[in-house]
């Protein structure tokens, strides 16, 4: 369990206005807790006042232990809070290999949840020990970055955008170790991608500028239309599709999508049995009926749960499938002439959909 | 060949800057540390006070040494007390005259680095665990080596080249206050330029292969993080 409430107060030095942020949650530590939000809306600094590398007023408390309280006049410094921190970029020592960059973290562990070797092996560096650090590229410094973060075997990681500089290659790598190791060590992952954030986590923290606007789990936040959320959510939605069959021939996916057949396109047959897909809601089309005769392959049934309309004489649907949400965005005119309503049968037509992990 | 007098002064001035550099990269790094974060107002009379003898002509700090060191004032008094010989003319006080007069030679170097040490490896080094002192002995200085090294030996460099302070307050006793410089002079003045030739052009070999020592050991090291 993390519970805080700190507050602390930044004066634009210039213009004499000040500017304040206040975080107040309580987050059952388990798994990824993402924490998600626009750039400048305080993401950062409400980590750093975690790990206590900035100065905040409030209470900070991590398993009934008091990392921070005005109350009682505590303040733990950084170094006892044995919080594992893998910053935006590596920061590895320059003046040390790799094998001594990680060796500075093993020193100071109070007990062995990973060795070198181990970890060198899973995130693939073992015949970097003995480089220079300067000799690496940028993902295989984040990599050695983020096993030396796991070596100070942490009580919690904390993890601010670890993977938004990186290829595509090494996101594919770390994103499942990631999660696997969330298990063992609850992490708070800050990220600005939807994708990091629906793979890894199973709540999140929405900040929106300065302060924790709600928590929960994503798929609901995605769909709360008072968030602030809801305008990149209203682009589309993200979903899990469980894999059923993959077509060689027609390089094809054949999925299940809350009981219903989807087909989406992949080069290669995909190495999970659960595919995220992103859904954009301008690529449905919605129907009354199922579309005969046509080249599109997914349609879906669906029940309209909310409307609304936004400033640009377009609506935007919410419609259910199950348990799962798909956004669709129409011209106000479709939606007269269709005449929908809340509760509305119709048919969502999918024409494009992306894959995301 | 060298006199056994020029033997015992270059055995004393390698003593005096050998002593001098050690207890130097003790006092140094921490005064460094603290001009290169604080933000104390008492802050910039303290950097002008170690950048003093920059300026300073040797022989006004060495006056006032002397003054300091005769036993009719406090320094020299309270020396008196737990010591029998007084601090002007003897080794002791050579020491402490080095020290004052190497400071900036030492302290500048190491400040410098200081103000550019990234913040962002102390941070890490707390979340690794290491607590306020432990990152810098482990982690910061050691980054910081080369740094360390151009302060060190640019103390003892100076130090084997001091003159004028030694001259005020050493005196010119052979095996106590008899540096190489001194002894440099000695010579001249006794027209003695045979041996004089000699002792500079030891002086000169050996500050020479010293530095090309340091600055290759550097080169080597910057070639290094260079090559990525």
């Amino acid at each position: 369990m993390l519970k805080f409430d700190i507050q602390k107060s930044f004066v634009n030095q210039q213009t004499g206005s000040s500017y304040r942020l206040h975080f107040k949650a309580d987050i059952n530590l388990s798994g990824v807790c993402a924490i998600f939000g626009d750039s400048g809306a305080g993401k950062t600094t409400l980590l750093r006042c975690l790990i206590g590398l900035e100065a905040c007023a409030g209470e900070i408390e991590f398993q009934q232990q008091a990392w921070l309280s005005d109350k009682t006049q505590t303040l733990v410094p950084v170094e006892k809070r044995r919080i594992g921190v893998v910053f935006q970029e590596p920061r590895l020592f320059p003046h040390l290999n790799v094998q001594q960059n990680l060796q500075l973290a093993v020193n100071k562990a109070v007990n062995r949840l990973f060795t070198i070797e181990q970890l060198a092996n899973q995130l693939g560096f073992s015949e970097l020990l003995t480089y220079q650090t300067t000799q690496l590229s940028g993902g295989q410094k984040q990599r050695i970055a983020i096993a030396r973060a796991l070596l100070t075997a942490p009580q919690l990681l904390v993890m601010d955008e670890p993977l938004s500089s990186l290829d595509q290659k090494s996101k594919q790598l770390l994103l499942p170790f990631i999660k696997e190791v969330s298990q063992q060590i609850p992490i708070l992952y800050i990220t600005h991608s939807e994708q990091e954030l629906f793979y890894l986590s199973r709540h999140m923290l929405l900040i929106n500028d300065g302060v924790i606007e709600a928590a929960g789990e994503p798929q609901q936040l995605f769909l709360n239309s008072d968030l602030s959320l809801i305008k990149l959510a209203h682009q589309g939605l993200i979903l899990t599709v469980s894999v059923k069959h993959y077509d060689h021939d027609e390089s094809l996916v054949k999925g299940c999508l809350d009981g219903q057949n989807l087909y989406i396109s992949a080069d290669s047959a995909p190495l999970h049995q659960q595919l995220q897909v992103k859904i954009n809601s301008r690529d449905v089309i919605v129907a009354l009926q199922p579309i005969q005769g046509s080249s599109l392959l997914n349609c879906l049934s669906a029940i309209v749960v909310d409307v609304s309309i936004d400033h640009q004489k377009a609506v935007i649907l919410t419609l259910q499938l199950a348990s799962q949400h798909i956004y669709a965005y129409i011209t106000l005119r479709s939606f007269n002439t269709l005449q929908l309503a809340v509760g509305s049968q119709v048919f969502a037509h999918v024409k494009t959909m992306s894959i995301i992990n | 060949m060298l006199s056994a007098g020029d033997l015992q002064a270059i055995w004393l001035t390698l003593k005096l800057a050998g002593i001098t550099t050690l207890l130097l990269m003790i006092v140094a790094p921490p005064l460094a540390w603290w001009l290169a974060r604080s933000q104390a107002s008492i802050r910039p009379l303290v950097e002008s006070l170690v950048a003093l003898p920059l300026i300073l002509p040797p022989t006004v700090l060495g006056f006032y040494l002397l003054i300091a060191f005769s036993p009719d004032h406090f320094l020299g008094r309270w020396w008196l007390t737990f010591n029998e010989q007084s601090l002007a003319f003897s080794f002791s006080g050579l020491v402490i005259a080095s020290i004052i007069y190497s400071l900036p030679f030492v302290v500048q170097p190491l400040q410098s680095a200081f103000v550019h040490l990234d913040k962002r490896y102390l941070e890490v080094s707390a979340t690794l665990g290491y607590g306020k002192y432990e990152r810098l002995y482990k982690i910061i200085f050691p980054m910081l080596l080369p740094s360390f090294i151009i302060a060190g030996a640019l103390g003892f460099a100076h130090t084997i080249g001091e003159f004028g302070v030694v001259l005020m307050i050493g005196g010119n006793i052979p095996g106590e206050t008899q540096v190489l410089s001194i002894q440099l002079f000695d010579h001249v003045e006794s027209l003695q330029y045979g041996q004089a030739h000699q002792l500079s052009l030891i002086l000169l070999a050996f500050s020479i292969s010293l530095l090309v020592v340091i600055y290759g050991f550097l080169q080597k090291r910057q070639q290094r993080i260079l090559s990525a």
